[in-house]
C-alpha cells in the first residue's frame, strides 16, 4: 500500500474501500475475444464501481486499423453483450469512453511504441493518469517476448519518476519447460520480478481466495489437515464444452498443458500449503511454492501406474448429441492428444506422506464443475454394525470453486425412527445464499489487485516453471508412447475413462459424483 | 427474483404473552411440509435474526418489501415487532411465517426465511422484548432495527439494544434532525461501551464521501486538502423540519471535521435558507456552509451538492447531484489545471439492499460515531447563539 492512501484522513473506517493509483492500461490484443468478452466489461465494473480513479484511462492496441470511434462502440457493444448486468448506463458509458482510445500497433515495430509512448503522454497530460502503467499483453502467447522486448528497447517498461509499470501476460506461460525457462529469461532482461503480473483467471475466483480464509481463519480445520486424518483428496476440473473452434491450439497443448499445470496447480497448492507467516504476496506464494516443491516426481513407471489420459468420442451432452475430439474442426483424424488427464500426485513431506491427490480434468465431461473434495479418514472404531449403515461414506469436505460456489461438509447422521439407521448428510453454505451477493469476476478481482500493486494473487516466476518441471516427465512419456494411446476412450458426456476408476479402486476408494 | 410469503397461522391471539413453544413448532412444521416437496429445492438459511422496531401498523407494507430484499441477500429469521403504545388495551398477539425467494439463477432453488410477527399494544408493549428474547436463534448475531427516534430513557429500546449485536436507525426519518442528532451523540457517548450503532443515512452518504476521498487518494492532489478553508453543502430541506439543515448534511460535515481534525468555534450565523459555522484547524480558519435548495419531491433531506475549496491554493473539488437525481458527476481544479470530471451512478442501492449492507456489518463504525460527535457539537454552538 502506498503511503498516499495511508494518508488521506478521509479514507479512515470500514466503509470506503481504497481506490486504485490514476493510471492507464493497455491492451494488446485489444481487438481479440478477451478484450471484449472480459477485459473491458471489468475494466468498465471497477469503474462504476468506483475503484479506479476518474484518472484513468484505457488504450487498446492491435494490428486492425480502426479508429478510436470504431473501438468505443465495439466495446460498448461487447459490455451489453458480456457484462453481468447486459447493459450500458449511457451518462457513465460517456465519462468512460473519454477515457477510451485506440491505437494501430503492431508488436514487431518499433516505430509503433515511440507512437503508443506519444499517446500516453498525451493521455498523461489530458486526464492525470501520472505515468502509471499497466500493459495487458493479450496477444498470440508467441508474440510475448517480443512485446516485452519492444516495451523495454523503447523506454515504455521503465517507470518514471514516482510512477510505475506493471505488465500482466495471460496464460499460457510456455509449452513446456525448456520455453517457459526461456520466456521468463527473455522478459527479465527487461522488467524486474516485480513488475510481472502472470495471471491465472482461477485465483481471481472468490472460492479460491476463500481457501485462505476457510484454512486458516478458522481454528477448528487446520489440526485436520494433515495425513493423520485425511485419506485423499480429488480435484475435478471438468468442462462440458470441446475445443470450441480452438482445435488446432489445441493439438499442440492437450489438457495438461491447457489446464492442469496451471489453474488446477495453483489450486492445488492452495490446498497443500502450510500457513503462510504473513498475508503478503511473497510470503503466500513463497510456502505454495514450498508445497510444489515437495511433489513427488513422475517416473515413466509412476506414469503409467498413477496417470490416466483420455480423449473423447462422440457422445451427447444435456441431451444433445456431440461429436467425438477426431472429428472437431482443426483436429488430426488421428490425434493422440489427451483431452483428459488423470493424475496421481503425492507431497512427500511431514503434513501429506503417503496421502494421495487425485486431479483429474478434462473436456466433454459429463457437467461443468470444478471442486476440491478432501475425503477424512473412516473413524477409528465402527461402533455402528453395516445392518446400521443405510449410507455412510467418510466425512467429506468439498469446495465448489465453479459453480455455484461454496463449501459443503458431509457427515452422518441418525435418520430419525425407533431403531438407529445411518445416513450421510450435507452441511451446506453457498455463497449465493448465505451473503447474497454477485460474487466479481474474476478478471475485475485480478484487474485491480495488479493497479494496487498486489501479485498476491498472480503466479510467481518460480511457480510457472515447477508446474512445468512436474508435468514435462508425464508429457514426455506420453509423447514417446503416443501410438499406443487407445484414443478414443471415453465417450463424450461421461467422466472420463474407466482406468481412472481403476486407479481408485484398487486403493478401496471411489470417485464422488460433483 | 421472486417472492413467496407463507402465512401459516392466522394471528394466534395470546393476551396474556406469546406461546414461544407453539410459534417454534408452527415454524418447524412449515418447514417440514416446505422439506417434503423435495423437488421444490427450499433451503432454510438463517445467518442472523433481525429485530424490527415500529410504531405504525401502516408501516408493515413496507416492511415486507424490505425484508423481501434481505431475505434474498442475508436470509434469516425476522421478529417484527408493531407496537402502539398509545392503546388503552393490553394485548400481544403473534403469527408465523416464511419467506422464500426464488434464486434468479437456476429458477428452481429457493432462499427461505422466517419471520415471527408480534402485535403488542398498551402496557404490553414494554414486556414484548420478553416475548421477542426467547424467539432469537441461537449462534446467529441480533441485530435491531429500530424504526423511530432512538431514546435514551426507552425501556423496551433498552432492552432490546442489550439483546442485540448491532442497531439500526435511519436519522433521515428524525423529526428534530438538531435535537435528535445532538442526543443520538449523547447515547452514543453513554451507551459506548455496549451498542454498535448502524445509521441507513450514513450508508446513503457512503457514495459522496467515497467520491469525495477519492479526490485525495492522488498523491498530487493530497496537499490541497490541508488548505481547505471553505465548504459548501446544500441539501433538500427535510419536509418535517424545512428551517432545520438535513441531518445528512449535518453528518456530511461532521465527518470532514472530524476526519481532518476541525474544531468548532462559537462562530455561527444564520441567513435564509444558509446556516454559516466557522471552524478552526490550528491557525486555519474553515467557513462551513449549509444551504437549503428549493424543496423538491423525493429527494427529502438529501445532499444535493458539495463544494470544497482553498483560497491559498486555488484548489477547488465539487461533486454534485444531476438534475434528475440519477447520477453524481465530479469535478475539480487546481489553480488553472482542471482536473478530469467523471460520471457515475447516483445510487445503485435500494433501500433493502442498503438495509441488507448495514446487516452485514458487525464491527464498530467509528468513523460514524465521531461524526455524530462531531455534529453534536456544532448542535451546541448553533443553541448557544
Amino acid at each position: 500500500m502506498s503511503a498516499t492512501v495511508l494518508e488521506n484522513p478521509l479514507r479512515a473506517g470500514v466503509r470506503l474501500e481504497r481506490t486504485a493509483d490514476p493510471c492507464v492500461v493497455v491492451i494488446f490484443g485489444a481487438t481479440g475475444d478477451l478484450t471484449k468478452r472480459k477485459l473491458v466489461p471489468a475494466l468498465y465494473r471497477l469503474v462504476q464501481e468506483r475503484l479506479v480513479p476518474a484518472e484513468f484511462a484505457i488504450v487498446g492496441a492491435a494490428r486492425t486499423e480502426i479508429s478510436s470511434e470504431e473501438f468505443r462502440a465495439n466495446m460498448k457493444e461487447a459490455i451489453v453483450q458480456f457484462s453481468e448486468a447486459k447493459s450500458v448506463d449511457d451518462e457513465v458509458w460517456e465519462s468512460f469512453a473519454q477515457g477510451l482510445h485506440y491505437l494501430k500497433v503492431d508488436i514487431g515495430t518499433s516505430e509503433d511504441y515511440g507512437k503508443l509512448s506519444e499517446k500516453l503522454e498525451q493521455i498523461d497530460q489530458e486526464r492525470g493518469t501520472q505515468g502509471n502503467r499497466v500493459f495487458y499483453l493479450s496477444t498470440a502467447p508467441a508474440l510475448y517476448a517480443e512485446a516485452v522486448k519492444q516495451l523495454g528497447q523503447s523506454g515504455l517498461a521503465k517507470p518514471k519518476d514516482k510512477g510505475w509499470v506493471r505488465v500482466i501476460i495471460e496464460k499460457p506461460f510456455g509449452t513446456d519447460l525448456a520455453s517457459a525457462q526461456a520466456l521468463n529469461k527473455d522478459i527479465h532482461q527487461h522488467l524486474d520480478e516485480s513488475q510481472i503480473y502472470r495471471i491465472d483467471h482461477y485465483l481471481g475466483k472468490e472460492t479460491v481466495q476463500n481457501l485462505l480464509v476457510f484454512r486458516f481463519a478458522n481454528g477448528i480445520y487446520e489440526p485436520l489437515w494433515n495425513r493423520q486424518y485425511i485419506d485423499h483428496v480429488q480435484i475435478t476440473n471438468a468442462e462440458t464444452v470441446g475445443v470450441e473452434g480452438r482445435g488446432g491450439y489445441y493439438e499442440k497443448a492437450g489438457v495438461v498443458r491447457d489446464m492442469l499445470q496451471n489453474h488446477v496447480f495453483q489450486v492445488l497448492s492452495l490446498v497443500a500449503m502450510e500457513p503462510p507467516a504473513s498475508l503478503n504476496s511473497e510470503s503466500v506464494r513463497d510456502e505454495k511454492i514450498k508445497a510444489m516443491t515437495a511433489v513427488r516426481p513422475f517416473t515413466p513407471e509412476r506414469v503409467r501406474t498413477d496417470c490416466v489420459r483420455g480423449q473423447y468420442g462422440s457422445g451427447s451432452i444435456n441431451g444433445k448429441g456431440v461429436p467425438g475430439y477426431r472429428e472437431e474442426e482443426g483436429v488430426a483424424p488421428d490425434s493422440a492428444t489427451e483431452t483428459f488427464a488423470l493424475l496421481t500426485m503425492y507431497f512427500d513431506n511431514w503434513r501429506w506422506s503417503g496421502v494421495p491427490f487425485y486431479i483429474r480434468s478434462g473436456k466433454r465431461l459429463a457437467k461443468r464443475v470444478t471442486e476440491i473434495a478432501i475425503q477424512f479418514k473412516d473413524a477409528p472404531h465402527k461402533l455402528f454394525g453395516s445392518e446400521m449403515m443405510e449410507q455412510m461414506t467418510p466425512n467429506q469436505l468439498i469446495i465448489r470453486v465453479q459453480p455455484d460456489e461454496g463449501i459443503t461438509l458431509r457427515v452422518a447422521a441418525k435418520v430419525p425412527g425407533q431403531v438407529t439407521r445411518i445416513r450421510d448428510v450435507n452441511m451446506d453454505f453457498r455463497y449465493g445464499a448465505s451473503f447474497g451477493v454477485q460474487l466479481a469476476e474474476a478478471y475485475e478481482r485480478l484487474l485491480l489487485d495488479c493497479i494496487l500493486g498486489d501479485p498476491t494473487l498472480y503466479a510467481r516466476t518460480d511457480m510457472t516453471e515447477r508446474g512445468w518441471e512436474i508435468v514435462m516427465p508425464i508429457l514426455e512419456e506420453w509423447a514417446a508412447t503416443k501410438k499406443d494411446a487407445p484414443f478414443p476412450n471415453y465417450e463424450a458426456g461421461t467422466w472420463g475413462p474407466q482406468a481412472i476408476h481403476d486407479i481408485l479402486g484398487k486403493e478401496g476408494r471411489r470417485w464422488r459424483r460433483p | 427474483m421472486s417472492t413467496e410469503i407463507q402465512q401459516n397461522s392466522a394471528a394466534k391471539s395470546v393476551p396474556q404473552g406469546v406461546d414461544v413453544g407453539r410459534l417454534e413448532k408452527e415454524l418447524a412444521a412449515s418447514w417440514q411440509n416446505a422439506g417434503g416437496a423435495e423437488e421444490s429445492g427450499v433451503t432454510r438459511v438463517c445467518v442472523l435474526n433481525l429485530i424490527v422496531y415500529t410504531t405504525h401498523r401502516e408501516d408493515r407494507a413496507e416492511i415486507d418489501a424490505l425484508l423481501d430484499v434481505v431475505t434474498a441477500h442475508v436470509p434469516g429469521r425476522a421478529l417484527v415487532l408493531v407496537a402502539d403504545r398509545d392503546s388503552t388495551e393490553a394485548k400481544l398477539e403473534a403469527y408465523v411465517s416464511t419467506r422464500c425467494q426464488t434464486e434468479s439463477k437456476g429458477g428452481a432453488k429457493q432462499i427461505c426465511g422466517e419471520q415471527v410477527t408480534i402485535e403488542a399494544s398498551g402496557a404490553q408493549v414494554e414486556t414484548a422484548a420478553s416475548a421477542i428474547e426467547p424467539l432469537v436463534m441461537p449462534d446467529v448475531p441480533v441485530f435491531l432495527w429500530w424504526k423511530d427516534i432512538p431514546h435514551e430513557d426507552d425501556k423496551l429500546f433498552n432492552r432490546l439494544v442489550d439483546l442485540s449485536d448491532r442497531v439500526v436507525i435511519d436519522s433521515l426519518v428524525f423529526d428534530h434532525p438538531h435535537e435528535d442528532l445532538k442526543r443520538l451523540a449523547q447515547l452514543i457517548s453513554e451507551r459506548r461501551q455496549y451498542m454498535l450503532l448502524s445509521d441507513l443515512n450514513w450508508g446513503r452518504l457512503t457514495s459522496w464521501r467515497n467520491l469525495l476521498a477519492s479526490f485525495w487518494d492522488v498523491a498530487d492532489y493530497r496537499p490541497a486538502l490541508d488548505h481547505i478553508d471553505n465548504v459548501l453543502i446544500e441539501f433538500d430541506p427535510p419536509d418535517v423540519a424545512p428551517d432545520e439543515i438535513a441531518p445528512q448534511a449535518l453528518l456530511l460535515a461532521g465527518w470532514l471535521a472530524s476526519c481532518l481534525k476541525w474544531e468548532p468555534t462559537d462562530e455561527f450565523a444564520r441567513e435564509g435558507k444558509s446556516a454559516r459555522w466557522m471552524m478552526r484547524a490550528g491557525e486555519r480558519k474553515i467557513n462551513v456552509e449549509f444551504r437549503a435548495t428549493e424543496d423538491r419531491q423525493g429527494s427529502d433531506g438529501l445532499i444535493a451538492t458539495l463544494s470544497l475549496k482553498s483560497g491559498a491554493s486555488g484548489a477547488e473539488f465539487n461533486v454534485g447531484v444531476n438534475e434528475t437525481w440519477t447520477k453524481l458527476e465530479t469535478s475539480a481544479k487546481i489553480g488553472d489545471a482542471h482536473m478530469v470530471k467523471r460520471v457515475v451512478s447516483y445510487e445503485a442501492k435500494s433501500e433493502g439492499e442498503r438495509l441488507s449492507r448495514e446487516l452485514s456489518m458487525l464491527s464498530r463504525d467509528a468513523v460514524y460515531e465521531r461524526a455524530v460527535a462531531s455534529v453534536g457539537g456544532l448542535v451546541e454552538v448553533l443553541q448557544k447563539s
